[in-house]
């Protein structure tokens, strides 16, 4: 394992493409994280053809640059313009921008960058120390587990939610999408209509670019503001970042805390780190001693969603390599940039490419440290972007957007399915549905069925098999822990009102 | 600025003044695509992008030959694609068997003839393996055949390995036993991991793809299809060795075609680079480093293997239903 660290190490360094790769990929997951609605996944997808004439460890360096710098400069905007750039970034908004109108935006900043840092290599480390013992795992993963670990996901999504009933609304939405195509263990089509487009089912990423990007601008054309506000009036007034850095070194244990969250969520296929860095606030707002202040500006509700935003990569960096499961949306995309160099993921992957994935992981490592470095030194220039008028920004990032969905399968389909999903994206952020529910159902929805079907195929039709399997059970009662961890919140609140 | 401007524009006049003036002198004019009808990345996508390097060179002209992925509907859009394509020659598909015979024997509706298509020669060819795991008691066929409880594991319906898991259970009167067929596995490596972690007991696979797993003592061969025994794993007997000589013919192959009503003159010139790219020993190095099963036929005799696939298939059409409908 150290032979194969020492060589990724020495493969990275020892080429000046590689590090050259790194840095376009740091400074792509910079600038995606900064424009709100583009993040990691459409940085990974408008990558992905250059990647065509580069060796494996190179799309990888390139693509690892891009994940570890993904989440560095979401927090910027989240803080200054109350907009995240990132999904993930989202929870950051709470606490963040009320604490840049008191003025505290640099404090914010430091903490943020600090605590992803710290929260990246946390994740990384988690990663490191799992895979040699990834192959064991997968033997404990059937088909009865993968069903449960839909299941969990789904839970999470819905304990972790806001507004319970529209969440499953938004849920049941992305299931019944995901069901869309050919069944084939059942070998029939289904709501395909006649159109061969539709026999594969929803493709995800031009679903997610819809949702995302284009309805981002959409929202954007509509309210004709700029992605900073005018009323914003923030400019160079920015200060004390290195005493933010510091205070999130302070708060270390909420930062392993919400590190802890964001792996464990990262590494459940299909859930990701929007919902790892909403839980680790509502974890910090709920256990955290004086915690009044929280959504009022406390540093603690910056720090604990930006550690477990960055945690996440190499949570979901577990299931995507050991089993070729993606953790996330970002994950899925990358999957395809893996099979697109002939490297399979898998255990053999695992077994016979372990530096290949050393050279990833260090790659992450460095993007994440180097990114928020850059980010903190260049904050005043960053947010630029975020001003760029509307009247330019709207059409490049369109045009960009649809030949990037165009361009993943060259498929006309494609794009139609971005436009729609965009008109949909932007009624559902018009109606305050969460987009990210819809994309983890759809994620979910063949996991869930295909390993159910294959489950009951199992157990010869006995239902109680799912018990008898020991990883089943334990993924089974995580989920009744995360339901009643839901259900005793909503009783304390309760209890607090009525006092 | 604006010398740059006319700069731009001239370039672009140029360049586009180069389009359009095709004579019709000779073949290559222009750069012929090969239609792989999956995603990036899997077996179909290696053996094109290995096989166009050195096609391109044979072919000569200073012309390239690209790979051009059109995955979709389990392969049959790209099929469709290249079945409707002027039969110029600047259109090539590479083509599964029977992967793509299956839809229209089970009588599944398609837009296109495989026997129609004007075939250049086939590229590889892989025989099926026999595995159970090897912690297993089952060590032989007839310890197969005397198990009461048998679970298949198998990628999904439609598939080439289901069928020739069905074909197999039909000849060795395994179907009596009434098995499981746990299908929807996304492919071959999960199949086999399926298999190595106990969710069935039995599967058949390329036996490529089956190697590893049986070198690093996780499941063991049975038995093997095809006329001979495999180059990859000398020891194991052949199903007609074992007295099931109509499974010989089950095999997993990769042909190379262009759209019906070639012109013959056209024709013969493509499989003549066919050919000898297929005799290239830099061909044959780089497909070997490539971990692929080269096993050229030239264009009649990768012809007649369709007429063959159809006929063999046609003949167990009766078992090749859904088993989980």
């Amino acid at each position: 394992m150290f032979d194969s660290m020492i060589t990724a190490v020495l493969y990275l360094i020892g080429d000046g493409y590689n590090i050259f790769y790194l840095m376009i990929g740091v400074m792509v997951g910079i600038m995606f994280s900064i424009v709100p609605g583009l993040g990691g996944a459409a940085a990974i997808a408008l990558l992905l053809p250059l990647t065509f004439g580069m060796e494996p460890e190179q799309a990888i360096i390139l693509m690892g640059g891009v994940m570890g710098a993904v989440s560095a400069g979401g927090a910027v905007t989240s803080i200054l313009l109350n907009t995240p750039g990132t999904a993930p970034n989202a929870a950051t908004c709470f606490d963040g921008y009320p604490m840049a109108q008191q003025g505290k935006a640099g404090l914010a900043i430091g903490a943020a960058a600090g605590a992803s840092t710290i929260g990246g290599v946390f994740g990384l480390a988690v990663l490191v120390a799992i895979l040699p013992v990834a192959k064991a795992i997968v033997l404990w993963f059937g088909p009865p587990a993968f069903f449960m670990m839909a299941v969990l996901g789904l839970t999470a999504l819905t304990a972790a939610g806001g507004d319970m009933l529209r969440g499953l609304i938004a849920g049941c939405a992305g299931l019944f999408l995901g069901f869309i195509g050919y069944d084939d263990i059942g070998g029939s089509e289904r709501y395909t209509f006649g159109i061969d487009y539709l026999w594969d089912g929803m493709s995800l990423v031009p679903a997610l670019i819809g949702l995302f990007a284009i309805s981002e601008m959409l929202t954007l054309y509509v309210t004709n503001e700029s992605a900073a506000k005018a009323k914003d009036g923030i400019d160079e007034n920015i200060t004390g970042i290195w005493d933010g850095v510091v205070e999130s070194f302070k708060e270390w244990k909420l930062v392993m805390y919400s590190s802890a969250i964001g792996t464990v969520m990262g590494a459940i296929p299909g859930v990701g780190g929007t919902v790892g860095s909403f839980m680790a606030y509502t974890f910090a707002a709920t256990t955290c001693k004086n915690n009044e202040n929280f959504g009022k500006g406390d540093i603690r509700g910056v720090i604990a969603p930006e550690a477990s935003n960055n945690a996440k990569d190499g949570g979901s960096l577990i299931p995507t390599l050991a089993f070729g499961m993606p953790g996330g949306a970002e994950m899925a995309i990358f999957l395809g940039v893996l099979i697109l160099h002939g490297l399979n993921p898998g255990p053999m992957l695992l077994i016979e490419r372990e530096w290949t994935i050393f050279t990833l992981i260090i790659a992450i490592l460095i993007a994440t440290v180097l990114s928020n470095v850059i980010v903190l030194m260049s904050t005043r220039y960053i947010i630029k972007v975020a001003k760029i008028n509307i009247t330019v920004l709207v059409p490049s990032i369109m045009v960009i957007a649809f030949v990037a969905a165009f361009t993943i399968r060259n498929s006309v389909g494609d794009t139609f399915v971005t436009a729609i999903f965009g008109i949909l994206g932007y009624l559902m952020r018009k109606f305050d549905y969460p987009r990210i529910t819809v994309v983890i159902a759809l994620v979910l929805a063949e996991l869930m069925e295909k390993n159910y079907t294959q489950s009951m195929l199992m157990f010869g039709g006995d239902g109680m098999g799912f018990f008898r399997d020991k990883t089943t059970l334990i993924i089974f009662l995580i989920c009744m822990a995360a339901l009643s961890l839901r259900f005793f919140q909503i009783i304390r609140a309760r209890k607090r009102v009525s006092v | 600025m604006k010398k740059i401007m006319t700069l731009l524009f001239t370039l672009l006049t140029v360049l586009l003044s180069g389009c359009g003036q095709k004579t019709e002198e000779t073949f290559p004019q222009e750069n012929i695509s090969i239609v792989i009808p999956y995603g990036a990345g899997g077996g179909f996508d290696t053996t094109v992008r290995v096989f166009a390097h050195f096609f391109e060179k044979h072919l000569g002209g200073g012309i390239s030959v690209l790979p051009e992925n059109i995955p979709g509907t389990g392969g049959r859009r790209g099929t469709s694609t290249v079945y409707r394509a002027k039969p110029d020659g600047y259109t090539l598909g590479i083509f599964n068997l029977p992967g793509l015979v299956l839809p229209s024997i089970t009588g599944e509706k398609v837009d296109y003839d495989l026997r129609k298509l004007s075939w250049l020669g086939r590229v590889e060819s892989q025989d099926y393996v026999l595995l159970v795991q090897s912690a297993s008691a089952i060590n032989t066929l007839d310890d197969l055949k005397a198990q009461e409880k048998i679970t298949f594991v198998s990628i999904g319906y439609g598939t080439t390995v289901l069928a020739a898991i069905q074909i197999m259970a039909e000849q060795m009167g395994l179907m009596s036993k009434n098995p499981t067929f746990l299908t929807g596995y996304a492919g071959t490596t999960d199949q086999l991991v399926a298999l190595v972690r106990g969710d069935g007991n039995v599967t058949m696979s390329p036996i490529s793809t089956a190697t590893q797993y049986i070198q690093s003592g996780s499941l063991r061969p049975l038995a093997v299809t095809g006329n001979n025994r495999s180059s990859h794993l000398p020891e194991v007997a052949t199903f007609a060795e074992l007295g099931y000589p109509d499974l010989a013919p089950l095999n997993v192959q990769r042909s190379i075609a262009g759209p019906p009503d070639m012109a013959p003159a056209l024709l013969a010139q493509l499989r003549d680079a066919f050919s000898k790219t297929m005799a290239d020993p830099e061909f044959i190095a780089a497909a070997t480093g490539a971990a692929m099963d080269v096993a050229p036929l030239n264009g009649e005799d990768a012809a007649k293997a369709i007429n063959d696939n159809f006929t063999y298939y046609e003949k167990f059409k009766a078992n090749l239903n859904n088993p989980n409908q």
